[in-house]
């Protein structure tokens, strides 16, 4: 029996989504840590539920694939890769645990990861903020807040971002960055605010 | 783990073994996927090894805070200190499934080859030759990034590691790079390594 190519991009796409899921929460996790921020370790137990179902989905897919028992070894391979995200997710989800336990994170946690991360803001973006139709690249998000994004919630999806993800309206942009920036990136995705420096 | 060995209490500053341990687990987890789209041994293999020093300063760690602890309320501070490194551990144990995956031969479905494409820089090792150009020059005078657009991520040097080698790390004979750059630069530092190629373009 053969594999039909439609069967075959499925489940490279959701490995692919599994991987960057993953990486995603560990990323997020770390950041939590950073800035006892109780908002983003919910968003990594959020991503850890998602994570469960991706998987499920994913092993269902290897295992309809209607493989012969010579090609059988190819196939636990990927099953043992898609465990390994789902161990690297829970893996994060302990780091995220730690701030939502409530436990005043040691000092030495904050050395450890250093980035000049302060604080950590959650906005959506309307439908008339000037943001709509720009890519991260093109948004120019870091030089003008100083706020850069963590990740793009969209529906029922997480992307993490890429200079050329593009950005929709609705779309919920979690990010970090300087405390000074927050005001300016929040009335930027609200679209109540023209870009100050647009044309200096 | 194969062997065990019995490990010594050594006073380290806990900052810079999990700040070791955090580097490590996202080096290894970049070269374990690569091991895998280019089912490469060599690659995996140095996945374990890391997976080694990984163990051991997880190890350390704990022996180090529970020596810190001076009452339960310091106890409950540290306490998510030993949580962070032991799940550091857990994603550098995660990288080491990758790594048996390909040790074993159970193979990996070439359609993975194709879900990791996407990703145009690679991974590679490279082992230093005697009669290389590199031995006993350092890091920074090299600028391996600006003339083959390859970046050294670390360096193992029999059982050390050097993990983000600073640019006066001098390169030593016999010492494994993992470098990270576009496949025709990573070619020409694995020929540069080998002494085969006595130049950089």
């Amino acid at each position: 029996m053969t594999i039909t190519e439609e069967h075959f991009k499925k489940i490279v796409d959701k490995l692919v989504l599994l991987k960057d899921t993953s990486e995603l929460m560990i990323d997020l996790a770390y950041s939590s840590l950073l800035l006892n921020s109780q908002a983003l370790a919910e968003e990594v137990a959020d991503l850890e539920n998602h994570m469960d179902n991706l998987h499920t989905d994913f092993e269902l897919l290897v295992l309809s694939s209607g493989f012969t028992p010579k090609e059988s070894k190819d196939f636990l391979g990927l099953i043992r890769l898609g465990v390994v995200t789902e161990k690297i997710a829970d893996a994060a989800m302990e780091i995220a645990d730690v701030v939502l336990r409530g436990l005043e994170p040691h000092p030495i946690l904050r050395l450890v990861i250093e980035e000049a991360e302060e604080t950590v803001t959650k906005v959506t973006v309307s439908e008339t903020s000037t943001l709509v139709g720009k890519t991260i690249r093109e948004a120019q998000l870091q030089e003008e807040t100083g706020m850069w994004v963590l990740v793009i919630r969209r529906g029922n999806l997480w992307l993490r971002p890429r200079p050329d993800t593009d950005i929709r309206s609705g779309d919920i942009l979690i990010a970090a960055g300087y405390a000074e920036g927050e005001e300016d990136f929040e009335s930027l995705a609200a679209g109540t605010k023209e870009r100050s420096n647009e044309e200096s | 783990m194969a062997e065990s060995s019995k490990i010594e209490y050594r006073p380290i500053s806990v900052r810079e073994a999990l700040t070791e341990m955090k580097d490590v687990s996202e080096i290894m987890i970049d070269l374990a996927y690569s091991a895998a789209l280019f089912n490469s041994h060599e690659l995996a293999e140095e996945v374990m090894e890391l997976e080694k020093r990984v163990d051991y300063l997880d190890y350390i760690i704990d022996m180090n805070i529970m020596l810190a602890a001076r009452d339960a309320e310091d106890a409950e501070h540290l306490t998510a200190v030993t949580t962070v490194a032991t799940a550091t551990n857990k994603i550098s144990d995660a990288a080491a499934d990758i790594a048996a995956i390909v040790l074993k031969d159970i193979g990996i479905h070439p359609i993975v080859r194709k879900a990791f494409e996407q990703v145009e820089e690679r991974l590679a090792r490279a082992i230093v030759k005697p009669d290389s150009i590199l031995v006993n020059k350092k890091l920074g005078k090299l600028e391996l990034a600006a003339k083959i657009g390859v970046d050294v991520i670390a360096i193992r040097r029999k059982r050390e590691w050097i993990i983000d080698p600073e640019d006066k790390e001098k390169i030593l004979e016999g010492d494994v790079l993992i470098a990270r750059g576009a496949p025709h630069g990573i070619d020409e530092l694995k020929a540069i390594a080998s002494g085969k190629l006595k130049k950089m373009e």
